[in-house]
């Protein structure tokens, strides 16, 4: 963990005071409770956030953010999520999008599409599996044809995308090129969503959170909307996928989790008993262990070194003591751990039921855990090779 | 271990109906768009459970018990042995199988140490649990009006109670422990469903004087419980070998980098060392079954084979959909399924803490 300067820690006071608001909490409540086949989409928390700059703070001021670091943009995921705001379409947009955007987007698509996302106005999904197409990503079929002028029409479908129906446009890699070669010839487009030649088909699944299986049907992207280079999106697509891998918020949600399941515990009395307590107290460390390897890379990418090592060996563990506290967690809690949030006698609005379906998720999306494990062993330890 | 009736259930659990078992107690919310045929289902396959003989009590050769409950041995107990009994739940777990079938059995059990007979065919629902931390080892309370014999009791996480006869109230009054069997459609009796993990059907049981049908000394439950922890622990192996047989085929099956993921060995150990976690889990279970078959007590092998059997089905369950990527998440495939059920079948009859903690002191008896 840095040590927070006295701006960042009242800038966390001050994210905090904002979702503390009344307002907020009753949104956030209300998101808990949807019926089924509705999730929360572009809150208006999202906005209010937006406005202030603070959604991504770490973008310059031109783009919608405050000029300040990866730092601020960290105390404000980990705020979210400890206020229970749903963050999926925040991650998604600014995390992740927006992030490439910024790192490789031209300045003409910076001005474009950044100030959207930073207001909490519009929003950004990926689309980079497909059927068959998983880990190994650069088998991927999604083909662009050149329209003759000047840009491609796109085909292909697209699977377990997130939020992608409320999406305004999408990152998508698609093979441009083929000669038979893997890692050439693909290239990232921005594309639009909102579009008569895109169709979604949900894919209901064990979170609230439907996927949601996306069919491109001679979509037109133009050269303004590549991002990065024709025929090079491998090379992009790699640093892309490593720059969400912080586990700042997954550390965020464990933390929430165990606050949960520690409170429980003290008021049935499970926390003086030594057969809970001594697992809970080995899982208070690697909670904590999970957020300090999470904000060292926070750090790294502050610091202009982001690691490729460092942030795979953090994503690892951070989901999986996740995924590990959320399979025990009905153990501490008892039944009424695996009450849903619409069972009026849930605890702490069904957090320990919406881990349990979560986590799972969570050691697979952005880079599994064997993938991870993989970039360990051979970058970091140069065995495998 | 495989009896006339284990193979028979086998027959009758074919790949085609398993799938259609497996799915027949879950309500997907967000797609539930279809008319809920699963109550026919369910009512289809309780008759075909209860048609090969599976609903009657297992046989007491332990004479009478240990405790002093002393019930009589059931000499003409319509099925095999205990061991028979955990191949049978085995097979049922492997089929996700959920019902009240599980329950009847330990009901029957029961009234069988009291000298009665299940009344008919139409199952039983345990009622023990006042609230989701408790232990079933340690029934809620309950009390008998004293003048007109009524029963109140506040149960929840109770299985499938609006689909059974009767429910057999497990309770704690003030002259110790008692058994109740009440009609489930009484006006008294007031059900509620939770919204649950499982998707499956766990009430909310409110009675408030529902006279009883049948009614004893409680003192043979933490007996009649052991004999159903072994049923649960294969049952638990079972949803456990159930998630890795869909791990395996997915391995052998699902290609990335050119050839199928089971020659990585990062999945091809993992799932051989579960291969040995199961077959451990189901000789300890089936050993512990054998003990039962013997009239031992079987109080400290029973929470042992459980909780392993728990500890597994949850690990199994997880790794499975690891294994599957993506797709094991999408409600269209079975390995959430198990993922789901594992939440709930891990605590059903105590969670692994609360066993481990329950028989401490029998393993400290062994040891005098």
């Amino acid at each position: 963990m840095p040590l927070f300067t006295p701006e960042q820690d009242k800038f966390r006071a001050e994210v905090c005071a904002l979702l503390c608001e009344e307002d907020v909490v009753e949104a956030v409540a209300r998101c808990r409770r949807l019926p089924g086949g509705e999730e929360p989409e572009l809150l208006d928390v999202y906005r209010r956030l937006g406005e202030r700059g603070w959604l991504a703070p770490n973008w310059p001021v031109e783009y919608g953010g405050l000029g300040a670091t990866m730092v601020e943009k960290a105390i404000v995921t980990e705020e979210l999520i400890r206020h229970g705001v749903p963050d999926v379409t925040h991650g998604l947009s600014v995390d992740i999008v927006g992030l490439a955007i910024a790192l490789f987007g031209t300045d003409a698509q910076r001005a474009r599409l950044l100030p959207g996302l930073a207001r909490g106005e519009t929003s950004a999904a990926v689309l980079f599996s497909e059927p068959g197409v998983g880990s190994d990503l650069s088998s991927l079929r999604t083909r662009a044809e050149p329209d003759g002028d000047g840009g491609w029409r796109l085909f292909g479908r697209k699977i377990f995308s997130m939020k992608t129906q409320f999406a305004d446009f999408a990152v998508a890699a698609v093979r441009t090129t083929d000669t038979g070669v893997k890692y050439h010839g693909i290239t990232l487009f921005l594309v639009p969503l909102r579009n008569f030649a895109v169709t979604m088909r949900p894919m209901w699944n064990l979170t609230e959170d439907r996927m949601v299986d996306v069919t491109l049907d001679g979509v037109r992207v133009g050269a303004e909307d590549v991002l990065g280079e024709v025929d090079e999106g491998w090379q992009t697509v790699n640093r892309f996928l490593g720059l969400e891998r912080t586990g700042v918020d997954t550390a965020a949600k464990a933390q929430r989790l165990l606050d949960t399941v520690l409170r429980q515990a003290a008021a049935t009395g499970r926390l003086d008993d030594p057969a809970y307590a001594h697992r809970l107290l080995d899982l208070t460390a690697r909670v904590r262990a999970a957020r300090l390897l999470a904000w060292r890379c926070v750090t790294n990418l502050v610091e202009g070194r982001p690691d490729d090592v460092q942030s795979s060996a953090a994503k690892w563990h951070v989901t999986e003591v996740f995924k590990e506290l959320a399979v025990l967690a009905p153990e501490f809690t008892g039944l009424d751990g695996v009450l849903d949030a619409r069972d009026a006698d849930a605890p702490a609005d069904g957090i320990v039921d919406a881990a349990y379906r979560e986590a799972p998720g969570l050691t697979l999306a952005a880079g599994t855990s064997q993938i991870m494990l993989y970039v360990v062993a051979t970058q970091g330890l140069e065995l495998l090779t | 271990m495989t009896t006339t009736r284990v193979h028979a259930l086998a027959e009758f659990l074919d790949p085609d109906l398993t799938a259609m078992v497996r799915r027949m107690a879950y309500r997907p919310r967000p797609d539930n768009g279809s008319a809920d045929d699963n109550p026919a289902i369910r009512a289809m396959i309780w008759q075909g459970l209860v048609g090969l003989g599976l609903t009657g009590p297992p046989p007491d050769t332990a004479g009478p018990a240990a405790d002093g409950a002393g019930p009589a041995p059931v000499a003409d107990s319509p099925v095999g042995g205990h061991e028979e009994l955990a191949a049978i739940t085995e097979r049922l777990g492997a089929a996700l199988y959920q019902g009240p079938l599980l329950d009847t059995v330990t009901a029957a059990d029961l009234l069988a140490r009291g000298g009665r007979d299940l009344p008919g065919d139409g199952g039983v629902a345990l009622a023990v649990r006042a609230d989701g931390a408790a232990s079933p080892a340690d029934p809620g309370a309950m009390t008998v009006d004293p003048t007109t014999g009524g029963i109140h009791a506040e149960r929840r996480f109770v299985g499938f109670a609006t689909e059974v006869d009767h429910l057999l109230v497990v309770g704690t009054t003030d002259d110790g422990p008692r058994l109740a069997l009440v009609p489930r459609d009484h006006p008294t009796v007031t059900v509620r469903r939770h919204e649950e993990l499982g998707q499956g059907e766990l009430h909310h049981v409110r009675l408030a004087g529902t006279p009883a049908v049948w009614s004893a000394d409680g003192s043979g439950w933490s007996r009649a419980l052991a004999t159903a922890r072994i049923r649960q622990a294969g049952y638990l192996v079972g949803l456990a070998r159930g998630a890795f047989d869909l791990a395996v085929a997915y391995a052998r099956e699902r290609q990335q980098f050119g050839q199928p993921i089971g020659r990585f060995q990062a999945i091809a150990f993992r799932l051989a060392e579960l291969s040995v976690h199961l077959d451990a889990a189901r000789l300890l279970t089936l050993d512990a079954a054998r003990d039962a078959d013997q009239g031992r007590d079987t109080r400290l092998a029973a929470a042992r084979c459980l909780a392993a059997a728990a500890d597994l089905a949850r690990t199994m369950t997880t790794e499975a959909l690891q294994v599957h990527g993506a797709s094991g998440l999408v409600n269209d495939h079975d390995a959430h399924l198990f993922h789901r059920r594992a939440a709930i079948e891990s605590l059903w009859l105590g969670s692994p803490t609360q066993l481990r903690a329950e028989v401490l002191p029998l393993l400290r008896e062994q040891l005098r």
